[in-house]
């Protein structure tokens, strides 16, 4: 049982790595910074440091969501099994729909929905749960998307050149954001592996803790975390494939000035969180700082509709993995038979839905999930010569 | 309570990424000055645009130094 947890954790580590690629490394290829198989391989390598650099988020979630051990409450690697099952679920279906939704998300509402069904409803921490998963979520992309619109505005006015005589437009000569697009990319995929691959350790480790091999309340080992990198950096170079093959067919309109603010907005706020212990959704963060820095620029605003399904998505994550971890929590509640019948079946539900996705055309819409949030910022002023991004023939 | 920590976070962020974009985006804007025809000193206006880039890379350098737990101890 413990060895099939740690396989399905493993899996989703995969699944998120997948899922969020794009995150960090659509805006450099789009700019045409970077070729698209150098910053694939870039985001896989940086994840896996990433992975390696702190391991605070990982104690939160293995320490603290769910009241283990001493009260006499335990958590059985079955509860864990189920929430995981629920998250990977969640993961895939909206992978395939291509919602913008947060990997984080899915895997505590999936755990909570377990613990409550299968322990009851006073083996949550609703505290902590409140303060380091709910307050974050809500704040982390407000906070990252302040940041990236201030950014903005002081990278434009600071590189925004005029004639001292006539007052006429010089010309502005951005390109150098262009170059530092590279490493505040390579930023925010090294942030991606300080969050997102830390909470896959802490599934892990509270397995580990749950089946009695490990003390409670002690940090990952260190396999576990090599496991864990590793896998958010093969699923990272996996799912930048798809991105590269679908990087042709129409991008946001965002400028190397900025994606260069966005992009440092969302590595600062990832890994200040990160060092604190708080688990938020990179997917929410980098949202939050492209609708910023689009904000930012001259002439623009926000189609809020579009914003509105965002967060209606946020909103769902949580509730929806509850539930299908929850189902999953019951079945696995009748016995041996019924743990079976889980693993089949949620096995065979990611391999249909993985043949689905084959057939179905890969369009933009469900490679880049931040694609998403950069479509809610309208812009008034389109520039009708592209000549500050070549990237036309670059990108395929 | 997490107000503080949160608060925290939001500091930090906006402080960092704040410097970064500044040294960068003065960095960029000297290597413009540094490539205009009339500029009389192209040289120097090229060096203090690499200082910049170097100061905000070292930033960036600190900021990870800071999170490592392995040098925090």
């Amino acid at each position: 049982m413990v060895a099939l947890v740690i396989a399905l954790a493993l899996f989703f580590d995969f699944t998120n790595g997948f899922h969020d690629t794009a995150n960090a490394m659509a805006t450099p290829i789009a700019t045409g910074a970077i070729k698209p198989k150098t910053a694939v391989a870039l985001a896989a390598v940086l994840n896996l440091v990433g992975a390696f650099l702190s391991t605070e988020v990982a104690k939160t979630i293995s320490g603290g969501l769910i009241r283990e051990g001493s009260d006499g409450i335990h958590i059985t690697p079955d509860i864990i099994f189920a929430g995981l099952m629920g998250a990977v679920l969640w993961n895939m279906v909206t992978w395939l729909k291509g919602l913008p939704s947060s990997s984080s998300h899915a895997l505590f509402g999936g755990l909570i929905g377990a613990a409550v069904v299968g322990i009851g409803f006073h083996s949550i921490n609703f505290e902590t749960v409140l303060q380091k998963v709910i307050l974050p979520a809500i704040f982390a992309p407000l906070i990252a998307g302040l940041v990236a619109y201030l950014c903005t505005r002081l990278a434009y006015a600071l590189t925004s050149r005029h004639d001292p005589e006539t007052g006429d437009k010089l010309t502005q000569k951005r390109g150098g954001f262009r170059t530092g697009q590279i490493f505040t990319s390579s930023l925010v995929a090294l942030a991606h592996g300080t969050n997102d691959a830390q909470k896959t350790m802490g599934i892990i480790t509270l397995v580990l803790i749950a089946a009695g091999t490990q003390a409670p309340g002690s940090g990952p080992q260190f396999w576990v975390i090599a496991a864990c990198a590793f896998a958010i950096a093969i699923g990272t170079y996996a799912g930048g494939w798809r991105i590269i093959r679908t990087m042709g067919s129409g991008l946001t309109e965002v400028k190397p000035a900025q994606g260069f603010s966005a992009e440092t907005s969302t590595a600062s706020a990832i890994l200040a969180s990160s060092h604190l212990g708080f688990a938020l959704s990179t997917t929410q963060v980098a949202s939050g700082s492209v609708i910023g820095s689009g904000l930012g620029r001259k002439g623009t605003s926000v189609r809020w509709g579009t914003a509105g399904k965002i967060a209606l998505g946020w909103l769902f994550t949580l509730p929806a993995s509850a539930i299908v971890g929850a189902l999953t929590a019951l079945l696995v509640g009748t016995g041996v038979v019924g743990v079976i019948i889980a693993a089949v079946a949620g096995t065979a539900a990611v391999l249909f839905m993985f043949v689905v996705s084959r057939r179905s055309h890969v369009g933009h819409h469900n490679a880049v999930e931040v694609e998403e949030a950069g479509h809610a910022v309208r812009f008034r002023k389109k520039k009708k010569s592209r000549k500050t991004t070549p990237s036309k023939d670059v990108q395929r | 309570m997490k107000w503080l920590e949160l608060l925290q976070v939001a500091g930090v962020t906006l402080f960092s990424a704040v410097t970064l974009v500044v040294l960068y985006s003065l960095g960029v804007r000297l290597t413009a000055i540094a490539g205009d025809a009339q500029q009389k000193s192209p040289g120097l206006m090229r060096s203090l645009a690499y200082a910049c880039f170097a100061v905000c890379g070292a930033a960036v350098l600190f900021g990870i130094y800071l999170i490592v737990p392995y040098f925090g101890k």
